[in-house]
């Protein structure tokens, strides 16, 4: 360690009113403690020299028995082996979140790939698309826990309590109900086909009640999507909200793959500078000409207000300015607890 | 609400309409509904073709034995992103973005496969001929050669090998495993010639070795083995996230947590004194002249 001992203050570091002396604040790291020494600890998986171990079963050996990726998933989220029937649904699902056309994650991987990436790279991007509106998975299972278990607490009625959600959710993008499958039966058919392989059960049961209650409120016709129809199978099957955003975020990311390697195949990658926005499209503030720095006290205006009065009208102000972010509200929370059901966004 | 496409391709994956949804001609739905995997889905999506049966017990088996890894780069790496506690996702993602060079470089490989079966073809040669000259060639160059050897299953991977023989019995053995094979064979032979310890093959060199020969092009591989990683390290997320402290440095737990202060342990410059700006100028001319700076230029 060098030799600081006839060190100068520092800037502000000085000032009175720090809390304490900075100048004699100690350098170097810091020693081990006499706790247990850091390890990863797990109760999803380990592996050895030899082995590797998931929730106590040998992965190598579960392939050998003839369980595949699907199972696995059970193995790992929710440490059991599936009946055959849930190994068959998961599949369905599976298949059926597999590709959405040009949706989020796939352009998202696209723009990525023009950029000359690893194709991991498009393919973690494309997973960051899912949020509590596409995709929203976490948001739509904890919003179905959360209500049902009113229907306990408060001695509602299933259809009683869906229209309740349906009421103070109308406008969620997480609801499961939208205008999104009027004509395409893949939802319905989800549904049909769990019930058909008896592994339907109350979450089922319940955005059935909540598809009811939408379509009674609503004005224009509405029906179960994709988001409701396969939140609520995974729920059923046993995945938590968390559980079912990774993994249905996880099964689109394959398709973003491709995605990926046809952009690179057909396309050409894009250089710094090369995209135009044409002024068509801009509506900020008019073309003006940049004042002279002399000149800077003059045109430059302050931020700070001094009144809640005056902070209010600017605060308001600045809402006129999109991008300056002041029309967004978030609450950002841990979401260790409840993932989706705090408010981002508008 | 707006149904406008997000983004217009001309592409050859996928069609959405109001109806269903088309991937390389079948309905989703339909396929979902006709009772095939979600194994057989993935040759669709990258071969735009329905595999044998065979083909999909062994993609099956792949990517079941390709999920979970344990504590690997991407599991380290979902763990590092939660302990912040951001949204799920993006612990999942930063696990898949792991993969690179080094951690699962199954599209290397691949490439590399590609790469002197082609030169065999254009020269001449034999598979078995063709492999050791590439193992002559990255072994000559100190250049550790693909597929080769896992820094953690130091005696040999426990999924390579039975991915090699379930390849074999499942009767799916084509160019790729054969000159996989080769490699492993004259690799071992010229580590042994050199006194050196047995490497064994890893799950880059069987798994893309069948892979390949499923049909799957490099970058499918990687994309297949790879993503279905994101699997289990959104479970390793999960558990970190759930049961675990954020942010991983607590004094209050009983264990030392992954970054406690004691984990640092700092080999740079030693401590010294900031400059004032009014000494600023000739401390940097000073200290560019002097060039000790270069050593930690990284």
């Amino acid at each position: 360690m060098g030799n600081l001992e006839n060190k100068k203050v520092v800037g502000n570091l000085g000032d009175e009113r720090m809390p304490f002396d900075y100048s004699t604040r100690e350098y170097g790291t810091v020693p081990p403690d006499d706790r247990d020494p850091f390890r990863w600890v797990s109760e999803v998986a380990y592996k050895n020299v030899h082995r590797i171990v998931a929730r106590g079963y040998d992965t190598t050996e579960l392939v050998e028995q003839g369980y595949g990726l699907v199972d696995i998933l059970f193995v790992n989220l929710q440490s059991r082996i599936p009946l055959i029937e849930e190994d068959q649904m998961l599949n369905y699902v599976m298949i059926m979140s597999l590709e959405d056309g040009l949706s989020l994650p796939a352009a998202i991987s696209r723009i990525v790939a023009q950029s000359k990436t690893f194709l991991t790279q498009a393919c973690g991007a494309s997973i960051l698309a899912f949020g509590h509106a596409y995709g929203a998975y976490s948001a739509f299972g904890n919003m179905l826990i959360d209500y049902l278990a009113r229907v306990e607490k408060e001695g509602k009625t299933l259809a009683g309590v869906a229209e309740l959600l349906v009421q103070e959710h109308l406008d969620d993008e997480a609801l499961g109900v939208s205008g999104l499958m009027i004509k395409d039966p893949a939802a319905k058919r989800m549904f049909a086909r769990a019930e058909k392989l008896g592994v339907a059960g109350k979450y089922i049961a319940f955005t059935k009640e909540i598809v009811k209650a939408a379509q009674k409120i609503n004005k224009e016709s509405v029906d179960l999507d994709m988001l409701g129809a396969t939140g609520a199978t995974m729920m059923d099957l046993g995945f938590t909200p968390e559980a079912t955003w990774a993994i249905i975020a996880v099964t689109r990311s394959f398709a973003a793959g491709a995605h990926y390697i046809e952009e690179v195949e057909r396309g050409s990658y894009a250089r710094l500078g090369q995209s135009l926005t044409p002024k068509e499209d801009y509506d900020g503030p008019a073309d003006r000409p940049v004042p002279p720095l002399a000149e800077r006290d003059k045109n430059a205006e302050p931020a700070q207000t001094h009144t809640i009065e005056e902070w209010k009208k600017a605060f308001e102000e600045r809402k006129k300015t999109y991008g300056s972010g002041y029309s967004i509200v978030e609450e950002i929370e841990d979401p260790s607890q409840k993932t989706g059901i705090k408010k981002v966004g508008r | 609400m707006n149904r406008e496409p997000l983004f217009r391709r001309k592409t050859a994956i996928s069609y959405k309409t109001e109806e269903k949804t088309v991937m390389r001609g079948y309905d989703l739905s339909e396929m979902a509904e006709e009772g095939y995997s979600f194994s057989d889905a993935l040759f669709v999506l990258f071969q735009s073709r329905i595999p044998t049966q065979n083909e999909e017990k062994m993609l099956k088996y792949e990517m079941g034995a390709f999920l979970e890894h344990s504590m690997s780069p991407s599991a380290a790496g979902a763990i590092g992103v939660i302990n912040g506690r951001p949204n799920l996702p993006a612990a999942v993602a930063a696990s898949v973005m792991t993969f690179g060079g080094v951690h699962g470089p199954g599209a290397a490989h691949g490439y590399m496969m590609n790469k002197y079966i082609e030169r065999a073809r254009v020269e001449g040669k034999s598979l078995d001929e063709m492999a050791k000259i590439l193992v002559d060639e990255y072994m000559d160059a100190q250049k550790p050669v693909m597929g080769m050897g896992q820094p953690q299953h130091r005696d040999s991977d426990p999924r390579a090998e039975p991915i090699h023989i379930k390849q074999e019995e499942l009767g799916l053995n084509g160019v790729y495993l054969e000159f996989q094979r080769a490699v492993e064979k004259y690799f071992h032979a010229r580590r042994k010639k050199e006194g050196k310890s047995h490497v064994g093959v890893n799950v880059v060199g069987a798994g893309n070795a069948a892979l390949c020969d499923l049909g799957f092009a490099p970058n499918a591989a990687w994309c297949l083995g790879s993503v279905c990683r994101g699997y289990s390290c959104a479970a390793h997320a999960l558990y970190h996230m759930k049961k675990g402290r954020a942010w991983g440095a607590s004094k209050n737990e009983p264990m030392v947590q992954m970054i406690d202060l004691s984990m640092i342990k700092y080999i740079g410059p030693e401590d010294r004194e900031v400059p004032s700006q009014e000494e600023r100028q000739e401390y940097a001319r000073k200290q560019k002249e002097e060039g000790e700076y270069k050593k930690w230029v990284i």
